[in-house]
C-alpha cells in the first residue's frame, strides 16, 4: 500500500471519529461511537492499524508517526466528549432543575431592640459617646439622691417603684438604704461621674461624654404601649462650657443619622418643649419633625447643679447636659411594630422577621 | 388641667389664633393633650407637670399667656362684706398637728340659700368636667379651679360645738367621705374633727355628715395648707385621689389661702346670699418670706450658649411675677412670688428666660467639639457572641427580668440564696430576680411550642442576679441557649464559640448531674479549669414542669469569665508549606474511658506534630468487642514546619499514641 493511501485513510479516520463523538448526544451513543472507532477488537482504527503492515518499508516511520499522531487526536475528542457529557464526574449527572429551593441555610436573627441599640450606640459613638453599663439593682443614692430626687419626691413612691426584699426581708445597701430595681440608666452616669472624678488628680473635673443603656424597670401594668421592663438610652456630656445648644446640636445629629433613610433626604430638625425632671434645669422634652408633625424622641436638659455637685463636680467649672431615649418606642416606630408586649414574646415567627 | 377657653379669657386677652396660644403653651411647658368642643366652649388640655401647681388653676393658665404674649392678667380683687357677728363668737379653730397643716383658715357664712348654680358657673364646670352639685360646693370647686387652692365648704350646723379641730386621726377611728364609703383610719392621718368626730379627710375628701345639702343654712369655709406627703400618703393608702389631694400634694400658694378664701365667700354672697361674719379664723405660721435669688447674666449664655438682653430677661422675670431688688451690670436679684415654689436658685431662673424667651432661639448648629470615643472590650465580646449565635441559626429571644418564685428552683446553678423578690409583682406573678436565663428560655419554648412553632432555637444575653451576703447583688451576664438539637450539637456550638473569642484557653467539660438534666446528660463547661457554664438536655420532669412536649439541650454561659479571656486581635502564626498526613485509629476501651483522656494523650504524645485529632465515631459490639467495651474510631492529622513527614515518622507517632493509650487507659489498637 502506498504511504499516501494510508495517510488518506487515517485523515479520515480521525474526521468521523471526532465528528462522532462531538455528535453523540448522550454517554450511550458515545460508548457507540468509542467501540466503533476506538474498539480493542474491532474498532476501525484498530483496522487502520492493520493496515501499516502494507506500508513499504521506507515509509513506515512515517506512517507510524502519523498513526500515532491520529490516535492521539482521537483518543483526545473522545476525553472531550466524554467530559461534556459527565460533566468531568466520575458518573453521569441528570440535569437539575433549578427552579426547585435551595438546601436552607438557618441564620438567627438579632432581636428588634438589640439592633436599635447596636445602631445608637454606633451613632452616638461616631459622635465621641463611649457606651458604659452600670447595674440594673441599685441603692438611693445612685436611683435618687445623687439624682437630686428628694425623700419627699413621689418618683421615690413604693408603688412607683420595684423595691426589693429577700425571703419577705427588705435587702439594703452599705449604707442601709433600700435597693430597688432602677426606674432609670442616669443611675449610670452618677456612678460614671464619680469615678471619673475618683481617679482625677484632685480638683480637676475630667470631662465625661458617654451614653448608658439597658433595661429599667417601672411597675406599669403591660398594654400595647406599656410593659414593666424597658431600655433606656441616655447620654451626657459634661465638660467646660456645655451648652443647650450643644445639646440640641447632637440631638438633631443623631437624629439626622438614625433616621436618614426614613425621612428620604428631608432635613432633620429638633424642638425643645419645657419639662420637668429632677436631675436637669432647664429641662425639656425632645420632639423631632416626622412625617409632617412633631414625633416625641425622650427627654433632655441640662445637669442639674444639685447633680453636678453630689459626685463631686464643680458647676461653677462645668456644665453639662444630658438626654434619654426610650429605645422601644423607636424600635417600634422604625419597625411597625403595635404591640410593645410583642417585643417580649419571643415567638419566633415575630423575631425572624427582622 | 382642663381648661375652658370661655373662662380663661376673663383673666388675659386671647385674641390670637388658638393654634398660636396652644402652640406657645406646648413649647413653654404646658404641653396641649387635646382639645375638644364641650357646649358652646373649647376644653383645653394641657398637661401640667408636677413642679407646676401654679397651672392647675386658670389663672395661673392666664398668667403664663399674658408673659407669653405680653398682655395683662386681669385677676379678680375679692373683697367680701362682712355684715355678721365676730366669728371668733361663732366658731373656732384648734391646730393641733402645724407639721401636717401648716395653716388653716376659715369663714363663716350663715342664711344662705342652698340651690342649683347660676347656667354660667355650671357650664364652666361641666366643661371641666365637673359634677355640679349646689351652688356652695359648685362655687368652692369653681374657686379651685380658678386658683389652684382646694376648698372646703362644712355645713356649720353639723359641726359639733361649732368648732373644727385639725388633728391625727385616733387609733382605730372611722369617717365616712362624701361618697359615703366608710373607712378605717391609719394612725397619724391628718383629720378635721369637730368637737366630736373626725368630719373631713384633710386635703383629701370632706366627711359625708357635715357635707352641705339643700337643708344647709350656714356654712364654714375652709381654706387651707396641707402637708403633702401627708396628702399623699392618705389619698394613696385610701385610693382617695380628687383634684383636691392632686392639688395639695404638689403644694398650693401659701400667699394664695386667704384669696382663695375672700373669693369663695364672695361668690356664695352674690349667688347664694347670707351674711358674713366679720373676721377670719386663722391658724398657723404666715409663710416665710422669701430671699432674693442672684441671675448672673452670663450664666445664661454659660448654660444656654445663647445670650438674652438683659432687658429682656428682667422683663421675663418681673412678668413672671418675681420682684427685683437688685439689677446691675452683671447680675439682677428678684424674690420669686409665692406661686412659684419651684424657683429657689439661679438655674431656676435660667431656665424661666429660656422657656419664655423661646427654645427655638436656641440654635441646633453648634459645632460640638469632636473626641474620640472607644468600644469597651464587653461590648466587642458581646457583639462576637451573638454574631456566632445568629451563623449558628439561633434568634435572639429577650425576656423579662424577673420570674415566678417556682422557676427559681428550677436550676440552681449560679446560687443557693433566696432570691431577691420585688415588692409588686413586675408582671403577672414574676416577683423574683432570676438566677438564671434557663427557666425563662423554656418558657418561652413553650410559647413557640403552643403556636406550633418548628424551629425553636433561642437565646438570650441578660443578666442574673446573685444576692449577696450584703450591699448590692452580683449580677452576671449570661448567655442562655435552648434548642431541639441534640446535646452534642448544642456542646458543638460552644465549642464554636469559644474557639471565636478565646482559641488558646483549654475549654473542657465535665460530666454533671442536675435535676433539670436528664441522668446522664448533664455537663458543667470549664474554661481555663474555671466554671463557667451549664450543659444538658433537659430532664422529662423539667419538661413537664414547662409543659413542653419535644426534647430540648439548654446551656448557659457566665460571659465575664469570657469577655475577660477574650483574645480579639489575633495575631498570624506561621503556616507549614509541606502536606499533612493522617493516620487512622480504631482503639478498643472500657466503657469508663472519656474521649477527652484519649484526646489528651493523643496531644501529649503526638507532641508538636500533631495538627488536629478528630473524633470519627463510637460503637459497641459485645460480640466483637466485648461486653462493657467500646471503640473509638479517630483519626491524627500530622504535619511538621521543618519539612516533609515520612510514612515511618508517622507511624511512629501512631505506634507511640497506641502504645499509651494501652498504658494509661487500657486501650488497644483494633485497626
Amino acid at each position: 500500500m502506498a504511504l499516501a493511501e494510508f495517510l488518506a485513510e487515517l485523515e479520515s479516520l480521525a474526521a468521523d471519529a471526532e465528528g462522532a463523538f462531538a455528535a453523540a448526544a448522550n454517554i450511550d451513543a458515545l460508548e457507540e461511537a468509542r467501540v466503533e472507532f476506538l474498539g480493542a477488537k474491532a474498532g476501525r482504527l484498530k483496522a487502520v492499524q492493520k493496515g501499516m503492515g502494507k506500508v513499504d518499508k521506507a515509509d513506515k516511520p512515517v506512517a507510524g508517526q502519523k498513526l500515532n499522531g491520529v490516535k492521539q487526536a482521537v483518543e483526545a475528542a473522545f476525553e472531550v466528549a466524554r467530559e461534556r457529557l459527565e460533566g468531568g464526574g466520575a458518573s453521569a449527572a441528570e440535569p437539575i432543575d433549578v427552579t426547585l429551593p435551595g438546601k436552607q441555610v438557618r441564620l438567627g436573627r438579632l432581636h428588634p431592640v438589640t439592633q436599635t441599640i447596636r445602631e445608637m450606640k454606633d451613632i452616638m459613638g461616631r459622635l465621641g459617646f463611649s457606651a458604659v453599663e452600670g447595674p440594673e439593682i441599685e441603692d438611693d443614692w445612685h436611683n435618687f439622691e445623687a439624682l437630686n430626687i428628694p425623700l419627699s419626691h413621689p418618683a421615690r413612691d413604693p408603688l412607683e417603684n420595684f423595691y426589693l426584699s429577700t425571703a419577705g426581708a427588705a435587702v439594703a445597701s452599705e449604707d442601709d438604704s433600700p435597693l430597688l430595681l432602677r426606674s432609670q440608666t442616669s443611675t449610670v452616669q452618677i456612678r460614671v461621674m464619680e469615678r471619673m472624678i475618683a481617679e482625677a488628680p484632685a480638683g480637676e473635673q475630667p470631662p465625661v461624654r458617654i451614653i448608658s443603656l439597658g433595661r429599667v424597670y417601672r411597675p406599669d401594668t403591660a398594654d400595647a404601649t406599656h410593659y414593666p421592663m424597658f431600655h433606656q438610652i441616655e447620654g451626657l456630656l459634661v465638660d467646660r462650657g456645655v451648652t443647650m445648644a450643644d445639646l440640641k446640636s447632637v440631638l438633631r445629629l443623631f437624629c439626622q443619622s438614625y433616621f436618614a433613610n426614613s425621612v428620604g433626604g428631608e432635613e432633620v430638625h429638633v424642638r425643645f418643649r419645657t419639662s420637668f425632671f429632677p436631675f436637669t434645669e432647664p429641662s425639656v422634652e425632645v420632639d423631632m419633625n416626622w412625617q409632617g408633625g412633631w414625633m416625641e424622641m425622650g427627654g433632655a436638659g441640662m445637669v442639674d447643679p444639685n447633680v453636678l455637685r453630689a459626685v463631686g463636680y464643680d458647676p461653677e467649672q462645668v456644665t453639662g447636659f444630658a438626654f434619654g431615649l426610650g429605645v422601644e418606642r423607636i424600635c417600634m416606630r422604625q419597625h411597625n411594630i403595635v404591640d410593645i408586649r410583642d417585643l417580649y414574646t419571643n415567638d419566633v415567627r415575630f423575631l425572624e422577621q427582622f | 388641667m382642663i381648661v375652658s377657653e370661655k373662662w380663661l379669657a376673663d383673666y388675659v386677652d386671647l385674641s390670637m389664633p388658638q393654634e398660636e396660644l396652644t402652640d406657645r403653651l406646648t413649647i413653654s411647658g404646658l404641653n396641649l393633650e387635646g382639645l375638644e368642643e364641650v357646649g358652646g366652649d373649647t376644653a383645653i388640655d394641657l398637661e401640667v407637670t408636677s413642679n407646676r401647681p401654679d397651672c392647675l388653676g386658670h389663672v395661673g393658665v392666664a398668667r403664663e399667656v399674658a408673659v407669653l404674649f405680653g398682655s395683662e392678667l386681669k385677676k379678680p380683687d375679692p373683697q367680701p362684706k362682712a355684715t355678721g357677728a365676730a366669728i371668733d363668737s361663732l366658731a373656732s379653730v384648734e391646730l393641733k398637728s402645724p407639721e401636717l397643716c401648716p395653716r388653716y383658715t376659715a369663714r363663716l357664712i350663715r342664711g344662705v340659700k342652698v340651690g342649683p348654680s347660676p347656667e354660667w358657673l355650671a357650664e364652666r364646670l361641666r366643661t371641666l368636667g365637673i359634677a355640679v352639685i349646689n351652688n356652695v360646693v359648685d362655687i368652692t370647686n369653681y374657686v379651685m379651679m380658678e386658683c389652684a387652692q382646694p376648698l372646703h365648704a362644712f355645713d356649720y350646723a353639723k359641726l359639733a360645738g361649732g368648732r373644727i379641730v385639725v388633728r391625727e386621726s385616733r387609733p382605730g377611728e372611722k369617717f365616712t367621705a362624701i361618697n359615703h364609703q366608710e373607712y378605717e383610719l391609719a394612725a397619724g392621718t391628718c383629720v378635721i374633727a369637730d368637737a366630736e368626730r373626725a368630719v373631713a379627710l384633710a386635703g383629701v375628701m370632706g366627711g359625708a355628715d357635715t357635707e352641705v345639702s339643700d337643708a344647709t343654712v350656714d356654712v364654714l369655709i375652709e381654706a387651707a395648707d396641707f402637708e403633702a406627703l401627708s396628702v399623699r400618703r392618705t389619698a394613696r393608702r385610701l385610693n382617695l385621689h380628687s383634684p383636691s389631694s392632686y392639688r395639695f400634694e404638689r403644694g398650693v400658694d401659701p400667699e394664695g389661702i386667704d384669696w382663695a378664701s375672700r373669693r369663695c365667700c364672695e361668690l356664695i354672697l352674690e349667688l347664694a346670699g347670707g351674711e358674713l361674719a366679720e373676721g377670719v379664723l386663722d391658724e398657723g405660721s404666715e409663710p416665710a418670706g422669701r430671699d432674693p435669688i442672684k441671675l448672673r447674666f452670663p450664666e445664661i449664655e454659660r448654660v444656654l450658649g445663647i445670650s438674652v438682653p438683659k432687658k429682656k430677661v428682667r422683663k421675663i422675670l418681673t412678668d413672671l411675677g418675681c420682684e427685683e431688688t437688685h439689677e446691675c451690670d452683671h447680675s439682677v436679684k428678684a424674690v420669686p412670688p409665692s406661686w412659684r415654689a419651684d424657683l429657689t436658685r439661679e438655674i431656676d431662673l435660667v431656665e424661666e428666660v429660656a422657656r419664655i424667651h423661646g427654645y427655638d432661639q436656641i440654635p441646633e448648629d453648634a459645632g460640638v467639639r469632636m473626641v474620640t470615643s472607644s468600644r469597651s472590650q464587653e461590648d466587642r465580646v458581646l457583639d462576637e457572641v451573638r454574631g456566632v449565635m445568629v451563623a449558628g441559626g439561633f434568634c435572639e429571644a429577650m425576656t423579662i427580668s424577673t420570674v415566678e418564685p417556682e422557676w427559681v428552683g428550677v436550676f440552681r446553678g449560679w446560687s443557693s440564696a433566696d432570691p431577691l423578690a420585688t415588692s409588686t409583682s413586675v408582671l403577672r406573678r414574676a416577683n423574683c430576680l432570676r438566677q438564671s436565663l434557663l427557666p425563662s428560655l423554656l418558657a418561652a419554648r413553650r410559647t413557640n411550642e403552643t403556636l406550633s412553632n418548628r424551629a425553636i432555637e433561642l437565646f438570650e444575653v441578660a443578666k442574673v442576679y446573685l444576692p449577696e451576703a450584703s450591699g448590692l447583688p452580683a449580677e452576671k451576664r449570661m448567655l442562655g441557649v435552648t434548642s431541639g438539637g441534640g446535646l452534642l450539637e448544642l456542646k458543638g456550638l460552644v465549642e464554636a464559640l469559644v474557639a471565636r473569642l478565646a482559641p488558646a484557653e483549654p475549654l473542657s467539660f465535665e460530666p454533671h448531674e442536675d435535676p433539670l438534666f436528664a441522668p446522664g446528660r448533664g455537663a458543667k463547661v470549664l474554661l481555663g479549669g474555671e466554671l463557667v457554664g451549664y450543659l444538658g438536655q433537659v430532664a422529662s420532669g423539667a419538661l413537664d414542669t414547662f409543659e413542653l412536649r419535644g426534647e430540648t439541650s439548654v446551656a448557659e454561659i457566665d460571659l465575664g469569665p469570657l469577655v475577660e479571656r477574650a483574645r480579639l486581635t489575633r495575631t498570624a502564626d506561621r503556616l507549614s508549606p509541606y502536606p499533612p498526613v493522617t493516620r487512622d485509629l480504631n482503639v478498643v476501651f472500657d466503657e469508663s474511658a472519656a474521649w477527652s483522656d484519649v484526646e489528651r494523650i493523643v496531644v501529649a504524645e503526638g507532641g508538636e506534630l500533631i495538627e488536629s485529632v478528630d473524633f470519627q465515631e463510637e460503637w459497641r459490639d459485645a460480640e466483637k468487642l466485648g461486653a462493657g467495651k467500646k471503640s473509638l474510631l479517630f483519626s491524627v492529622q500530622l504535619r511538621s514546619i521543618e519539612g516533609t513527614l515520612t510514612g515511618e515518622r508517622c507511624d511512629g507517632v501512631r505506634d507511640a499514641i497506641v502504645s499509651a493509650l494501652g498504658k494509661q487507659l487500657g486501650g488497644e489498637l483494633r485497626a
